[in-house]
């Protein structure tokens, strides 16, 4: 965690430490007086509050500054964490937040510290809060918690519990001998499409559904390989000693298959799949956490290998692990620690040649890593949703500088489809953004990809209309690619075609892309859609869409992408190229 | 009256060995089948041909369920496709505890062509199968006589 080192935090001495002035704040007073250590966070890993006892059992020497410090400031700040166990308990929190959608509670977990063991849970308590809470256990009540667990089997399936199945594994990897490479195999397995299920023939069926899951285990495996259900959907299967490579995959496929097998339950036939991730014990890790990690890994391979798959894990899944986790904390640090800007490249209007507008485009500044392709960053961003407070950001900050522009020049935004999933907050940040900015909304435009419509949603519909009537245009941006249906040019009166960079490559068949381009730009003229090219880099290119019927332009041959300092300079250039805004 | 149910699927047979090996272990699901038939109100039609099985299985609806799931769990088979399930007003196989037919060749060539077309395609068509197991579902005694 030496990458946070840099972080500003300002120490303040516990004795100067006061509650915040209010008078509202008799929950905080309670939260300060109980003997759990007791910290509050959001999905950013932002730390909100941190109670009396936290600061003092975790020997912490900061005081947490809502909205600034994180929670990785707030464990490097904590004496009692270090190295590993700073680690486990981030990974609790980032867990947590991960487990957000199951809603299933995560048990406590374990944090050692070398002088003293904490039982740590986390969960959400409410939309953007979670809390972690800690509490300092003895040896004995970590032993006579495990003990009761232990005897515990799994009360829906009848299957051993996660904790009898980590106990199990444990004992294994303590107990083999050293001549022993690799005395035990790992499969997770975790069942495709059983939320669909739960959702759309209810809990009951789902939980069946998980019954006869477990009792199919049962003609998989032998009585000496374990079946545990660790929790949900997700099974683990321990099989000693760890058989060979071709029998491993003959169990697993056969896992496959067995469980990809249809149901019927009450009249309803299902189908799901089934996704299996392998380790062995030894070579993929060498106790319990590292191989549990890594038998993950590979059922997270499985699920992105289109599911209904097994994998075993290799070590390149753990580099790119590694690498992505280090991405997203970087990530989601990003935002507060200003390290995004935006670029813009002009937009130029064929009929008049003259600049139109800006699109705003993305960058990420990092300090070590340089400057980082949104290529690399912004799925990431989607996937865990960072691109909501992303996406606002951008909006404010376009808006901002477009306000500072000539009258007639606009800002084109891209609109991620994760943005949708809340559709009324998007509006409300489009509003606030031209509000606090004075940019009237004829000079902000939005870009959307036809992912945002595929979702047939009702919801989407209201808020595109919403966000037209603020005056904001619409364009759908990248067509060409994808399903480029018409009906969905259809379902909303779009200002706007973007014709895909790839119709302008000036390789391959160059007629049929300046026939699809013709076909697009004749759509647009039908539909009464402006249309504009990008990627347009030579005169070539430029004179072939102007003879197909473009109505505007942008591309290197105008101008790269450009930091704020020099769009001066750029507006300059281009009208000294003719392409001069209309009154200037 | 219980709800009458009906499950038509076809799979793929695992069974290796020789035709008198595949024949023994036919004649042990058939026995078995029948005997688990009878005992919960269930009747049906089972086909084996071109390395695949068709079976169609009728009675009370949770008779069916635990059939059916047992089904699921044999190692002997592999690549379920359930071509037709859901309710029925009547029995199609009402006087056999599981009709059985087990040879390769039908003696109407046509309805082998379409079974076969049935097993070869990926989406197969439920009442064509269960029109052929209705026509030739016949007892192969010879078939399942015992090997001498």
């Amino acid at each position: 965690m030496s990458n946070v080192r840099s972080m500003p935090v300002s120490p303040v001495p516990r004795s100067t430490r006061k509650n915040p002035p209010g008078g509202a704040d008799h929950f905080r007073h309670a939260l300060d007086a109980v003997q759990v250590g007791v910290l509050t966070f959001n999905r950013s890993l932002g730390v909100l509050f941190a109670n009396k006892r936290f600061a003092a059992m975790l020997d912490m020497d900061i005081q947490p500054n809502p909205g600034v410090t994180t929670l990785t400031d707030v464990l490097d700040a904590c004496a009692v964490f270090k190295g590993a166990s700073a680690q486990q308990v981030l990974e609790i929190c980032l867990a947590s937040i991960a487990a957000d959608e199951g809603g299933t509670g995560m048990l406590p977990m374990m944090v050692e510290t070398g002088e003293r063991t904490y039982a740590v849970q986390a969960s959400r308590i409410a939309d953007d809060y979670w809390m972690a809470s800690f509490d300092e256990t003895t040896e004995r009540r970590v032993a006579a918690a495990s003990a009761v667990q232990l005897a515990t089997l799994d009360t829906l399936t009848g299957l051993p519990t996660r904790q009898h199945f980590q106990d199990r594994i444990r004992h294994i990897m303590v107990l083999a001998a050293k001549d022993e490479p690799e005395p035990a195999l790992v499969m997770l397995v975790d069942l495709d499409r059983f939320k669909t299920v739960n959702d759309t023939l209810g809990h009951p069926i789902g939980d069946a559904l998980l019954r006869l899951v477990a009792k199919r285990f049962g003609f998989i495996f032998r009585q000496n390989d374990m079946v545990a259900r660790l929790g949900g959907d997700e099974f683990g299967i321990l099989v000693t000693p760890a058989p060979d490579q071709e029998t491993a995959a003959k169990l697993a496929r056969r896992i496959v298959d067995v469980l990809g097998r249809p149901y019927l339950i009450d009249g309803h036939l299902i189908n799901i799949g089934a996704s299996v991730g392998l380790a062995s014990a030894g070579r993929d890790g060498l106790n319990y956490d590292q191989l549990l990690r890594s038998a993950d890994l590979a059922l997270y391979a499985s699920k992105n290998a289109g599911r209904n798959t097994f994998s075993f894990f290799d070590i390149g899944m753990d580099q790119r692990a590694v690498a992505r986790r280090n991405l997203e904390i970087d990530l989601r640090r990003a935002l507060a620690l200003r390290q995004f800007e935006l670029h813009y490249q002009p937009q130029i209007d064929l009929d008049r040649d003259t600049l139109v507008g800006f699109e705003a485009l993305i960058r990420w500044n990092h300090p070590e890593r340089g400057l980082v392709s949104p290529l690399d960053f912004l799925p990431l961003a989607e996937e865990i949703g960072l691109i909501v407070a992303l996406g606002d950001w951008v909006l404010r900050e376009a808006c901002q500088q477009a306000a500072r522009w000539p009258e007639e020049v606009a800002v084109a935004v891209n609109v991620s489809p994760r943005q949708f999933d809340d559709a009324g907050r998007l509006v409300g940040s489009i509003a606030k953004a031209l509000t606090a900015s004075g940019l009237p909304g004829g000079r902000l435009e939005i870009e959307i990809t036809e992912g945002v419509l595929l979702r047939n949603d009702a919801d989407v519909l209201t808020a595109l209309h919403q966000i037209r009537a603020l005056g904001v245009r619409v364009a759908m941006d990248d067509f060409g690619t994808g399903y480029s249906s018409l009906s969905q040019l259809h379902s909303f009166p779009f200002d706007k075609i973007k014709i895909d960079r790839s119709f302008m490559t000036d390789r391959g068949d160059v007629d049929g892309q300046n026939a699809i381009i013709r076909a697009i730009t004749a759509l647009g003229v039908s539909l009464g859609m402006a249309t504009i090219a990008e990627g347009v880099e030579t005169s070539e290119q430029l004179a072939r869409i102007r003879t197909e019927g473009c109505t505007s332009v942008q591309g290197y041959l105008f101008s790269k992408p450009v930091p704020v300092s020099q769009i001066d300079q750029v507006m300059l250039d281009l009208a000294a190229r003719r392409f001069a805004l209309p009154l200037s | 009256m219980t709800l009458l149910y009906r499950v038509l699927y076809c799979s793929r047979n695992l069974m290796s060995g020789d035709a008198d090996a595949v024949q023994c272990e036919i004649r042990s699901i058939l026995s078995k089948s029948r005997a688990n038939n009878e005992r919960d109100g269930l009747t049906g039609g089972l086909l084996f041909s071109e390395g695949c099985f068709a079976q169609v299985l009728e009675g009370p609806i949770e008779a069916v369920e635990r059939a059916f799931e047992r089904i699921q769990c044999d190692d002997r088979h592999e690549e379920v496709t359930v071509l037709q399930s859901g309710p029925v007003e009547a029995r199609d196989f009402p006087n056999w505890s599981m009709a059985f037919t087990g040879r390769d060749q039908f003696a109407d060539p046509l309805d082998a062509a379409a079974l076969k077309q049935a097993f070869g395609s990926r989406s197969p068509n439920g009442d064509a199968v269960l029109g052929i197991l209705r026509g030739v579902v016949v007892r192969e005694e010879d078939w399942l006589a015992p090997v001498a």
